[in-house]
């Protein structure tokens, strides 16, 4: 499939140098080479800069409501499960107000891939503290220093039971191809992590590529859980790649299909019901 | 023994005593002896202890509430009869175990049975449960029913354990004996006939989905949890993919995740939950995506009374969420009326593209079984505008995008559903052009930008002017021409109709008006009707009378009258009689004056 397949007509609104424009072309990268046609699917964002994201990629998109893109894909996925269903957002979507939704998400092991921008700092809003901003960080709501610890969220989803956590970084978007073609053909939930900076607000180019290291240079094991909980607790250096990878436990949307039978997905099945049955369950109660 | 139009039978007992299973098999017992039933389960919040009461009404004709009063009497507990035998009828019957309660001298106008529920239950088990099955059993012998009924419930209540159906039939034929000797009392006509009795989340669930839903989402929330009970239960039988959220924020959301992707979706939660939603019902009418959210309302505002009935929560679903959008609300006054409301709410929903809000309440929806006397009819869906095609027409594509949100003479864009080639497009929660082009951020306020928010605006509104003349007029109840009519919507109707079937009988001139479509009202129609009202009442279940509020607001006609309930517990019949008897009297004195 030709990258070409998925052009929008509107150009992104990020600032120039945004660490976004890397997640796009990433994004458009692993589904072309996964051969994904556009219309199979669909991508469901929150509110912020980065949750702009499906009007600049010719696919479906729901641009929704800050914080609640992971359970708008949820049911989109449960309704069709044929659909290739994607969540782009940023930290503040997805690590704030919407964490909830990632944790359970996480842990029914839906078959949703969640790609979060996260640039330390809510940038829409003028640059505020986010929930990954990190201690001591000097922003419009913290202007003596930040004094409240920040997230890691690679460590709480690996915790909670996540089957695949994986962390890129924009300036390198072949290495993010591959992080999401992966979590695409991962069975179930997906996590990918982006440190996607903010030129703006908060400019940390020069700091990720002095810490950032490869963990598939290092040998790293994503099957071993404590070697995974281990590099995502190295918060002194920055590890790239894939931390943790279960593919032993089926997604929710595959035991679903066991319980009510393939085909049988919400989408298709828009049909009524003929009088034996309704009669039938009518009478459940007399 | 005397033949009666309608029965009420109460039996009241601690919480964890088996008081509902036992409600459901007098229930069962009566349905299958041709007659209608209405229930009410005046359940707690709690497991163990406490006090719980159910009622049956059973009648030799339809039957919509609580009836007149108490016939018979089980009080299972000191409490439970200190709490209710004050409501029993003169010639009715108290039947108790003196082991566990002690009677009052109540005259000669009341019988008092004494029973030995308890030791005749230990005779067969070494636990107390039997009790129920006893009494029942003696109950059935004293409004005249067969012994063949009782065995024939009891066996199929207990069909997958045989033994212990045995041990209840055993115990019923001693509880049938008490009531042989006591003699028969009040009495119905029965015949063969078996009714089905569901509440109106059951028939709100069965109308769902035979209106082609198949995605159901929940958090459970008395008094809803009932539907995602059914919905998980028929699931594999009936292919319902159910999302259980990790609250309703999550349900919501995920109700309009799976209606963008073509499924017919629906949620259900009481209004706490839905004070959770309201920002995803603004959601779901800025993108279109057609909903149906069901609010099975409680009493009290934050937590209030998880297990009482209340009818507060309409002002908050016509002003749920910010701005104006299109919305429909609808109230079902019962379980038949339910089933329908629910096949309409989907294709309006649909249709229209907008979120529909159902009211249901306590009362009808987990509190009580109503006999459905009818079968459901089969449903011809329709999905409105929705393409299956590929984006061939030019001018639904620009190249890049589908024309989702177009500007059509009748204000309801094409839609298009993921999957289908070059039909893509994203929805859009921020305002929007035609093409799903967000105008809120580089284009916000330019002259473009601003005609096209007037136009997405009027568009969406505009939606409502064609639903309100498809929405119903009220039920015209009675004869056409009456000196009062009440005015009720939704569950209140119930109450209302057995009140104005006594009064009639006793010569009062009294009719009603039913509401069931509320919002958007068809004032067209409804106006007429109250204008050709001789004189108006309402009744409802809250304190500020919501629903005169609405008709006051959209017709300019105040209703001045007003039975307003609000402590929790159903509108009796009784209770509307006495208003409209101290209306009438009140009328009759200003004419003497």
């Amino acid at each position: 499939m030709s990258i070409k397949a998925y052009e929008s007509d509107t150009r992104p609104d990020w600032c120039p140098g945004c660490g976004d424009f890397g997640v796009l072309a990433a994004v458009k990268d692993a589904l072309a080479t996964l051969n994904i046609p556009p219309h199979n699917v669909v991508i469901s964002s929150g509110i912020g800069c980065s949750s702009n994201f499906p009007g600049f990629i010719r696919t479906y998109g729901f641009h929704g409501l800050h914080g609640r893109p992971i359970p708008v894909a949820i049911g989109m996925k449960d309704a069709n499960p044929n659909l290739t269903v994607l969540v782009t957002a940023g930290d503040g979507d997805e690590y704030g107000i919407g964490f909830n939704h990632m944790i359970h998400a996480a842990r029914r092991n839906d078959d949703i891939k969640v790609i979060v921008m996260n640039n330390e700092i809510y940038g829409l809003t003028t640059g505020q503290l986010s929930p990954t901003s990190r201690l001591k960080q000097v922003t419009k709501t913290s202007p003596s220093g930040s004094i409240i610890y920040p997230l890691n969220p690679l460590a709480a989803l690996i915790g909670d039971g996540a089957t695949f956590v994986a962390r890129g970084f924009s300036g390198q978007p072949k290495h993010l191809s591959m992080l999401i073609q992966e979590a695409i053909k991962h069975r179930g939930f997906a996590l990918v992590d982006v440190l996607s900076p903010c030129v703006t607000w908060y400019d940390i180019y020069d700091e990720v590529r002095k810490l950032m290291y490869k963990l598939e240079d290092k040998g790293h094991n994503p099957a071993d859980f404590y070697a995974a909980m281990k590099a995502a607790k190295d918060e002194e250096r920055l590890p790239l790649g894939i931390f943790y990878r279960d593919e032993t436990k089926p997604s929710f949307q595959e035991m679903l299909k066991e319980q009510i039978g393939d085909g049988r997905w919400a989408s298709k099945s828009v049909t009524p019901l003929n009088s034996e049955t309704l009669r039938e369950l009518e009478y459940e109660f007399s | 023994m005397q033949e009666v139009k309608d029965i009420t039978i109460r039996l009241g007992a601690a919480a964890g005593d088996g008081i509902q299973s036992a409600g459901e098999i007098l229930a069962k017992l009566l349905s299958r002896s041709g007659t209608y039933i209405s229930t009410f389960n005046g359940n707690q919040s709690a497991i163990r202890g406490g006090h719980v009461w159910f009622h049956v009404h059973a009648g030799t004709h339809p039957v919509y509430s609580m009836g007149y009063g108490v016939d018979y009497l089980l009080p299972f507990t000191q409490l439970a009869y200190d709490e209710h035998y004050s409501s029993v009828n003169k010639g009715g019957t108290i039947i108790y175990d003196p082991s566990a309660v002690t009677a009052r001298d109540l005259g000669a106008d009341i019988s008092q049975i004494k029973s030995p529920f308890l030791a005749t239950a230990l005779k067969y088990d070494k636990y107390p449960i039997m009790k129920n099955t006893v009494a029942v059993a003696e109950v059935a012998a004293l409004i005249g029913l067969g012994f063949d009924v009782v065995e024939e419930t009891i066996t199929s209540q207990f069909a997958k354990k045989p033994e212990i159906a045995k041990k209840n039939v055993e115990a019923a034929k001693e509880g049938y004996g008490f009531g042989v000797q006591a003699g028969v009392r009040k009495a119905l006509k029965y015949s063969d006939k078996r009714l089905p009795f569901l509440h109106a989340n059951y028939t709100f669930s069965i109308g769902a989905v035979a209106a082609g839903c198949r995605f159901y989402a929940a958090y459970p929330m008395s008094p809803a949890s009932p539907i995602v009970h059914w919905m998980t239960a028929h699931a594999k039988k009936l292919g319902i993919t159910v999302f259980l959220g990790e609250d309703e924020i999550s349900v919501m959301n995920a109700t309009i995740g799976a209606a963008h992707a073509g499924a017919r979706a629906m949620c259900a939660t009481s209004g706490g939950g839905f004070a959770l939603m309201q920002e995803a019902v603004g959601e779901a009418a800025m993108t279109e995506t057609p909903v149906v959210v069901v609010n099975v309302m409680r009493t009290g505002p934050s937590t209030g009374l998880p297990t009482k009935t209340s009818q507060g929560d309409l002002n908050m679903m016509l002003g749920i969420s910010q701005d104006d959008f299109p919305r429909a609300i609808f109230a079902p006054r019962n379980a038949p009326d339910a089933y329908d409301i629910a096949v309409r709410s989907f294709d309006i929903a649909e249709r229209y593209q907008i979120p529909v809000m159902v009211l249901l309440d306590f009362q009808i929806a987990d509190g009580g079984y109503m006999t459905i006397d009818h079968d459901f009819k089969p449903v011809d869906i329709n999905r409105g505008k929705l393409l299956n095609s590929d984006g061939t027409d030019k001018e639904l594509h620009n190249g890049t995008w589908f024309r989702r949100y177009q500007l059509t003479p009748d204000n309801i864009s094409p839609r298009s559903l993921p999957g289908t080639p070059d039909m893509m497009y994203v929805a859009k929660t921020d305002e929007h052009d035609e093409w799903g082009h967000d105008l809120s951020d580089v284009l916000a306020g330019l002259k473009e930008s601003v005609l096209m928010r007037e136009k997405m605006q009027e568009k969406r509104m505009k939606k409502m002017e064609q639903l309100k003349a498809e929405m119903k007029a009220p039920e015209l109840v009675g004869q056409t021409k009456a000196d009062l009519t009440i005015v009720s919507w939704g569950s209140s109707a119930n109450p209302v109709r057995e009140a104005m079937e006594v009064m009639n009988s006793s010569g009062l001139k009294i009719n009603a008006l039913e509401f069931s479509d509320i919002y958007p009202l068809n004032t067209q129609a409804v106006v007429p009707l109250l204008k050709s009202a001789e004189r108006l009442m309402i009744v409802e279940a809250n304190y500020t009378s919501q629903f005169g509020g609405l008709l006051r607001k959209e017709t300019g006609i105040d209703i001045k009258d007003a039975l307003l309930k609000y402590n929790g517990e159903p509108i009796y019949p009784v209770e509307v009689e006495r208003m409209v008897r101290n209306i009438m009297v009140k009328e009759v004195e200003s004419h003497v004056h």
